[in-house]
């Protein structure tokens, strides 16, 4: 066989493998394991040191690009701190498709739990233009950069308001990022207003945070979907309302576990393809592929 | 007098917020909030500028009838559009969150588009992968092998096929090697942007006032 041709295979057939890769775990979940680690449980532990009625600030800082790896972190995160009864302050600094995710995700999450009161336990502050603008004014008061709520209704009414006023009163920023957003937290809300700030981002903005965990700038990073199913895991392991929300089969169709899946199945495959491409390359003296 | 205030003005609003942070007086500090605020509504005037911008590069596209231009008038309909029912929302407010409308075409063209455009990587990185991800020198191998090491670390696979050594050693490339090399890239930029600051607080650097004509 002429192994210059495997060398410069078709590129539609190795899409092709990638596709019924993708496929197959989605059609038939296979529920690999996963094993949480270290930036993730900062987290968990950061939530788990809180007490009722201590507050956190949840900002959506991604569009629909990155809403399959994090919509399923934001779930677990608002499950986790509603069960905690944690007062969330929902915000985004992002422009394109923010608020827009806050929206869905808060109203999805929020139905679950027929005691929660907004006003009194969450507020949808919306969207701010401005980004570290307006984080930085978040120090000075939230009612000055937020004087309504995502619906255009006056906020000064609002209990959560009037018990949380600034950073002063805040445990803890959660950013849910694309870009360059969750560094904006951790430079200047973190290293000005020494607040903790732990980031959710996607897996190919997750090498650069570690910079920022090992300084200590950031508690927690959450990296891509493998992020999001440690969070998920951590739950289903502590609480047992966890393992009954993470064993419907409509919400598992939504979480990062059943996403995890396919990763890794996509994961092997694009190994197997470098292993025998360099395979391949040595094999017909080092041809530059095409 | 057209160059003369505005470099007068960058270095007034540049220095001020420098004096506040290491004067945190609140006879300072107030300004300092001020100048926070109005750098929001600054910002938000980026926005409007961007579109008379699209605008104007997609319409002048479409006149000449240039390579791609029906895509262009897909482009302006889907701002006219989605402008129209945002603007509306913000006034009538006779619901929560957006305009049903807006909302719906953002669930159902914006979001499922964006996601299909990020999907697609994973297969371009295959091909690439198969491609370009060669061990041809030593730093290459090197590459090489910690990619692979630190994508066998992300999935269950990589711990079941090495009794769970995997994982430490990938989160050990990523707190280590990688927060090196990340720490070195983020320092270098931050003092690349603090140095551009300085060239434009001072006047140095100038471009953004556009061409002279004096």
């Amino acid at each position: 066989m002429n192994l210059k041709k495997l060398l410069y295979i078709d590129r539609r057939i190795i899409y092709l493998v990638v596709a019924i890769g993708a496929l197959i775990p989605i059609i038939r979940p296979i529920g690999l394991p996963v094993e949480p680690t270290d930036p993730v449980i900062g987290l968990f532990d950061k939530l788990e040191s809180l007490s009722p009625g201590d507050a956190v600030i949840i900002s959506y800082d991604y569009g629909p690009s990155s809403e399959p790896e994090l919509n399923p972190m934001s779930s677990a995160i608002l499950r986790h701190c509603f069960h905690r009864e944690i007062k969330v302050l929902i915000m985004a600094v992002f422009p394109l498709g923010g608020v827009n995710m806050a929206i869905r995700e808060v109203e999805r999450i929020t139905s679950e739990f027929e005691d929660l009161e907004y006003g009194v336990d969450y507020v949808n502050l919306g969207y701010k233009d401005g980004g570290q603008a307006a984080m930085k004014a978040l120090a000075v008061s939230i009612r000055d950069v937020f004087p309504a709520d995502v619906d255009g209704n006056d906020i000064s009414a609002m209990p959560i308001i009037n018990e949380i006023r600034n950073y002063d009163d805040v445990e803890v920023v959660i950013s849910l990022a694309t870009g360059i957003i969750g560094e904006w937290w951790a430079d200047l809300v973190n290293a000005q207003f020494s607040v903790p700030v732990a980031v959710g981002c996607t897996a190919v903005s997750a090498p650069k945070y570690y910079a920022f965990l090992r300084s200590g700038q950031m508690i927690a990073v959450l990296g891509g979907l493998k992020g999001a199913s440690e969070y998920e895991e951590l739950l289903r392991r502590n609480f047992v309302w966890a393992r009954k929300v993470y064993s419907d089969p409509a919400e598992m169709k939504l979480a990062a576990t059943t996403g995890m899946d396919v990763q890794a199945i996509v994961h092997v495959i694009i190994i197997v393809f470098i292993i025998f491409g360099n395979i391949m390359y040595f094999a017909t003296g080092k041809e530059k592929g095409r | 007098m057209r160059r003369t205030i505005p470099l007068v003005l960058t270095f007034v609003v540049g220095m001020y917020p420098i004096f506040a942070f290491f004067v945190p007086h609140a006879s300072i500090s107030g300004v300092n909030q001020w100048l926070d605020r109005a750098l929001m509504i600054v910002a938000a005037f980026a926005l409007p500028l961007g579109v008379v911008n699209l605008v104007g590069m997609n319409l002048t596209k479409i006149k000449q009838k240039r390579e791609g231009w029906p895509y262009a008038i897909v482009l302006l309909a889907g701002l006219v559009v989605m402008a129209y029912f945002g603007v509306i929302g913000v006034i009538t407010r006779q619901h929560t969150g957006f305009h049903p409308t807006f909302q719906m075409l953002f669930d159902n063209m914006v979001s499922p588009l964006q996601a299909t455009m990020f999907s697609l990587l994973a297969f371009y990185v295959a091909s690439a992968a198969y491609r370009a991800f060669r061990a041809r020198n030593v730093e290459a191998t090197i590459l090489l092998v910690a990619a692979i090491i630190v994508m066998l670390g992300r999935i269950p696979f990589g711990d079941m096929l090495t009794g769970g050594r995997m994982t430490p050693l990938s989160e050990w490339i990523m707190n280590r090697p990688n927060a090196a090399a990340q720490r070195g890239i983020i320092i270098g930029a931050a003092l690349g942007a603090a140095s551009m600051s300085i060239r434009v607080i001072l006047g140095i650097e100038r471009t953004y006032l556009g061409k002279s004509r004096d």
